[in-house]
């Protein structure tokens, strides 16, 4: 028994426009989607090179859901993007050469070579580093909220989880106290069908894991994880009434991982017919199809778009790779903060 | 100066911050109307509000988990577990991310996380622990352990103004028990440094918490100058005030009520071993819990914490030696 | 032309937990141009099949695995270069590196263990063995025997308490041990000056007496033993024609003794000529740290101090002597000579030296090969200096025989610093310091 609203495709460029999206605001989530699917694909490649220690993610086929959700969030507002979200970093201003840097270890990534991976994040772009605990980042995000909610901000936070992390408890016991205390946070589960191996009849028993929300309190929306403007939409109003007061929503978008859990994962476990079928609903692809069909996009747009992709990803690797590797004699800097660290805004 | 229990003084020093900086909360089951398990926050809710003394659902995860969004977000939550043993539940959220994300990406997370600890009244296995080692183990982490009400209220101002995790280690038999001279008005006692409970030339008692007493009753049962530390933080801790009184005793005691292997009683014996070997004229020798849960019936409680008795036996058998 | 900007193309590492992995298929052979991210091979490791991209663009101009071979996660698989051969131009198919033979990892020897030598956690009857770490260290920096102390703790073992009760009422060091039951087995605890040998143990045969090892006895067995397995002592001597020191001292004595209460030994000669003398050898006053030389800015001089009772050697130090003239050095050996004696001296005395003098010669002996002070490159021995027939050449050219005052000096260096000849200058320059001497030299 379905609980949770399935959210409509995408419509008219009228509609999109009501939505709140002008035609630039459209090629640069274009722009944004095809940035985040060329910085992976050059890490894969920077890792078949050698480049890259350790095991490498990426979000191949949920550009759609992160970007969409990323471009619906307000300046102030913050979140907590997970591996398979790359968009989130790319829509809120993370410099592609910082990311490739991450990747390879440098002084120069996010985390200077402590960490690796997408475990970064920019607390200046309103993002909180994500811990491989992935549900853990839940309550994290509710926290956030609750500081908005005792000082009374109009601001709200952003909770990235897959339908794996749901499983956990803390998945659980942040959406609960966020529904107690109907603080200003949206939930985005992307549920891409594999936890790892895992399928989702392995995972849970209700229908939609968006249906949990009504247990919660708030409300569940399912939306197609591979339509951009549909899930723009639905994080909009999600969003926006969030910061009027109106509580947590939690929203299931549904794609597919279109790769294995890693690079070391061919993803045998997953039927090839499965791929083959989402693989026509590929996220870029259905978007450039309606930019040419409904917003005029042209063929000198497109390759002026692909040029400067291409440009930005050439230029941002040599850069990351000119960045020094870190120096051992830092390692002990930092582990215990500070008075000086809290010298930022955030902690006014 | 006023005369108050430990539980008061570290009441004092919650109101006192809480009336000083509009970003200092409070989150925890039972926090609020009930005032806590123990009353510690009694009274603080109806002075600042539901939003600022928050009873929270039993979710342990949640409340570490939303203090550590709390305190990225420029917040100061003090949070509490309703007993220091029901931190099990919050460890992911302490160590995964607060204690990490300072050396990780540079968030420093300034919370303090209270911890009801201790036995010695039937509590039993999960009502009673010191789980002060676990966690002196992860870097990133701060652990302050007081004695006495002056330190309580001194040390929870400090690690309210600490940037880092701080845990608040508050001997739950110490609370009415125990009452000091307090000032009246705002201090901080620094985080890091030891204090000399009693001096003393012939032997050293390196301890802390509720133990701090227990050594002060077995020395008075002794025929010696009798030295006792007491720690008062335990991460990090001071080695030099314990260095320093080692070199003068050349014998030293470290007691604690956390069980022995793995005690951070392990630490401290071989530091001495490694930094003041040349002054030892005893091996360093340590007084702990035996390595098992606690237990709850009187008779075996009794036989599980450190008593004064075994102190004063540990003592004879330094003096002798 | 080799080119320096080959670009190395490794074996990636396909997941945390995959260390190797093999080299399926090259897709480009030596010679053949290749653009970046071009497939350049395929691999195959135990969780994934993947081609290779090639991290350049341009010559493939080594293969160093071939197809079938399984190397670890970060071998260097080939190289992509300006052109073929980078390293050598001739061969097509260049030698790979030489990797360490296979067996060398299963060829490192079992390290041996020794049998541990138990030791008494606590003392239990023969307490008065046991010696605390603080109480050795104490025993040590007095020159006292811990045997010798009265014990007041578990099983009469020494207490700190008791050292230092025995140091306050001013028992004399050399009390003489006599125990002539076997002592029991050297457990110990070490001085600080290092390792002492566990010998096993002792027992007295008819006729036999045995007496502890004091600690000091033990440090100092212990320091020439290690001192001669680290130094590769060499020894060679001068003699000197002391005539004029003899001369100017005795001028100097009854001025030095009136005005400042010191005696202008010989020793301060010799030790003021020898600071001169180590200013143009700064190797013989350095030390060998690693592999490294160290030299120094300044000499501190240590003087070999025989203990009164004869059963001991302490080395105090006199630092910066280069800033002393004669006086200063006169007075600062008279310092430390005295307060060898009263046990005055403190750790920091007698550590620290640069280069050490030793004195045997007050017994009347000629030559010795003393052992270097660790770490040290070399020890002067001053010897008797005796009156004897010398051929001198006089004022006109004319050799002839004359009464002197000559002196054996032996320079014992470390020959893995300090070569012959080297030191062979070294003693000619300071012989021709003390045989010049003038009124004036201070």
């Amino acid at each position: 028994m379905a609980i949770a609203r399935v959210a409509e495709p995408s419509g008219s460029l009228q509609e999109v426009k009501e939505g709140g999206l002008d035609r630039e605001d459209l090629l640069q989530i274009y722009r944004n989607m095809l940035i985040t699917r060329g910085v992976e694909e050059r890490g894969h490649i920077l890792y078949r090179q050698g480049k890259i220690p350790g095991s490498f993610y990426t979000g191949r086929g949920n550009e759609a859901s992160s970007v969409g959700v990323a471009m619906a969030m307000g300046t102030d507002d913050v979140g907590t993007p997970l591996h398979r979200d790359m968009g989130v970093h790319i829509t809120r201003g993370v410099e592609p050469w910082r990311i490739f840097a991450q990747y390879m270890g440098r002084a120069d990534g996010p985390t200077h070579g402590r960490d690796g991976n997408v475990h970064m994040a920019d607390m200046n772009l309103g993002l909180v580093a994500m811990v491989s605990h992935l549900p853990a980042m839940l309550p994290v995000a509710v926290g956030c909220a609750l500081a908005f909610r005792i000082r009374e901000e109009k601001r709200v936070a952003v909770a990235w989880s897959g339908e794996g992390a749901m499983a956990r408890g803390d998945a659980h016991e942040g959406m609960n106290f966020a529904g107690v205390r109907q603080l200003p946070v949206v939930f985005i589960c992307d549920n891409n069908q594999w936890a790892y191996s895992t399928p989702t009849h392995l995972e849970y028993a209700v229908e939609h894991l968006a249906d949990r929300a009504a247990a919660y309190g708030f409300e569940g929306v399912v939306v197609d994880g591979t339509d951009v403007l549909a899930v723009y939409r639905e994080a909009k109003r999600a969003i926006e009434k969030a910061r009027d007061g109106g509580g947590p929503t939690l929203i299931e978008n549904q794609t597919l991982r279109m790769e294995g859990h890693a690079v070391h994962d061919d993803a045998f476990y997953v039927p090839k017919e499965l791929f083959e079928r989402w693989a026509e609903r590929d996220p870029i692809e259905r978007y450039r199809t309606w930019l040419h069909t409904n917003a005029e996009l042209t063929d000198d747009e497109q390759d002026e778009i692909t040029g400067y992709v291409k440009k930005l990803l050439n230029d941002s690797l040599q850069r990351a790779d000119e960045s020094p590797q870190p120096d051992p004699d830092t390692l002990l800097d930092g582990v215990y903060a500070t008075p000086e660290d809290l010298d930022t805004p955030h902690h006014k | 100066m006023s005369e108050k229990t430990y539980l008061q003084a570290i009441s004092d020093g919650l109101r006192e911050e809480m009336r000083r900086d509009h970003r200092v909360f409070i989150l925890g089951e039972d926090v609020g109307v009930y005032g806590g398990a123990f009353k510690v926050t009694l009274g603080l809710q109806e002075e600042f509000g539901p939003w600022r003394v928050l009873d929270m659902p039993l979710s342990e995860t949640a409340i570490m988990g939303g203090a550590t969004g709390a305190a990225m977000m420029g917040l100061r939550p003090v949070a509490e577990m309703q007993f220091a043993d029901f931190v099990s539940c919050a460890w992911d959220h302490l160590i995964t991310v607060a204690a990490k994300q300072r050396w990780r990406v540079g968030t420093p997370v300034p919370i303090v996380l209270r911890l009801p600890s201790g036995g010695g009244f039937s509590g039993g296995p999960f009502h009673s622990q010191n789980p002060e080692s676990s966690f002196a183990h992860i870097p990133g982490l701060k652990c302050v352990c007081p004695a006495t009400p002056e330190d309580a209220k001194g040390l929870i101002t400090a690690a309210i103004e600490d940037p880092n995790p701080v845990l608040f280690f508050e001997h739950k038999h110490l609370y009415r028990r125990i009452k000091g001279e307090v000032p009246d008005e705002r201090y901080v006692t620094p985080i890091g440094k030891a204090r000399i409970h009693a001096e003393g030339d012939d032997l050293t008692v390196v301890t802390w918490g509720a133990m701090v007493y227990t050594a002060g009753e077995a020395a008075k049962a002794v025929d010696a100058s009798v030295e006792i530390v007491d720690l008062r933080t335990i991460m990090p801790w001071d080695k030099e005030a314990v260095l320093d009184s080692v070199r003068k005793t050349s014998k030293v005691l470290v007691l604690h009520e956390d069980t022995r292997t793995g005690g951070f009683g392990g630490e401290i014996a071989a530091t001495i071993a490694e930094e003041a070997f040349e002054d030892l004229d005893a091996p360093v020798k340590r007084l702990a819990a035996p390595d098992c849960p606690v237990p709850f019936s009187p008779v075996l409680e009794k036989a599980y914490i450190p008593q004064v008795d075994d102190v004063v036996r540990a003592l004879k058998e330094l003096i002798e030696y | 032309m080799a080119t320096g900007t080959a670009v190395d193309v490794v074996m990636p590492q396909m997941g945390v937990s995959v260390s190797e992995g093999t080299v399926t298929k090259w897709n480009k052979q030596v010679g053949d141009s290749i653009e970046a991210d071009e497939t350049l091979l395929e691999i195959s490791t135990d969780k994934v099949d993947t081609e290779v991209p090639s991290p350049a663009s341009g010559i493939v101009s080594e293969i160093l695995v071939q197809e079938g071979e399984t190397v670890d996660v970060g071998t260097v698989l080939a190289r992509i270069g300006d052109e073929v051969g980078a390293a050598a131009p001739a061969a097509p198919a260049p030698e790979p590196a030489p990797e360490e033979p296979e067996s060398a990892a299963t060829e490192v020897a079992e390290p041996v263990v020794a049998e541990p030598t138990a030791q008494p956690a606590a003392p239990s009857e023969n307490g008065k063995s046991f010696v605390s770490p603080v109480v050795a260290r104490i025993a040590s920096e007095h020159g006292i025997d811990p045997s010798q102390v009265p014990g007041s703790g578990s099983g009469g073992r020494v207490t700190k308490k008791d050292i230092q009760a025995f140091i306050e009422s001013g028992e004399p060091a050399s009390t003489k041990a006599s125990e002539v039951v076997a002592p029991p087995p050297a457990a110990a605890a070490p001085p600080a000056a290092g390792q002492v040998t566990q010998a096993p143990e002792a027992t007295a045969q008819v006729g036999e007496a045995l007496e502890p090892m004091s600690a000091m006895r033990r440090g100092i067995a212990d320091h020439m033993r290690k001192s001669l397995d680290t130094s590769a002592h060499v020894t060679s001597a001068i003699e000197v024609d002391m005539s004029k020191v003899v001369a100017i001292r005795a001028k100097l004595k009854k001025e030095y003794e009136s005005a400042y209460g010191v005696n202008p030994t010989y020793l301060a000669f010799i030790a003021r000529a020898t600071v001169e003398t180590l200013r143009d050898y700064p190797w013989v006053n350095g030390e060998l740290r690693g592999d490294k030389i160290v030299t120094k800015s300044f000499v501190n001089l240590g003087f070999a101090v025989e203990l009164v009772d004869g059963k001991g050697l302490i080395v105090p130090v006199v630092k910066n002597a280069e800033t002393l003239n004669l006086l200063g050095m006169a007075k600062a050996i008279a310092d430390i000579a005295k307060r060898a004696r009263d046990k005055q001296l403190t750790p920091n005395d007698v550590s620290g030296g640069s280069f050490t003098i030793t004195n045997p010669g007050g017994y009347g002996t000629f030559h010795g090969t003393p052992v270097i002070s660790q770490p040290q490159a070399g020890i002067l021995g001053t010897y008797a200096i005796v009156k004897r027939p010398w051929v001198i050449t006089d004022d006109n050219g004319a050799d002839a025989i004359a009464i002197r005052s000559i002196m054996n000096l032996t320079l014992t260096y470390d020959h893995r610093l300090v070569d012959g000849a080297l030191a062979g200058r070294f003693l000619r320059d300071l012989r021709a310091r003390l045989q010049t001497w003038g009124e004036s030299d201070y």
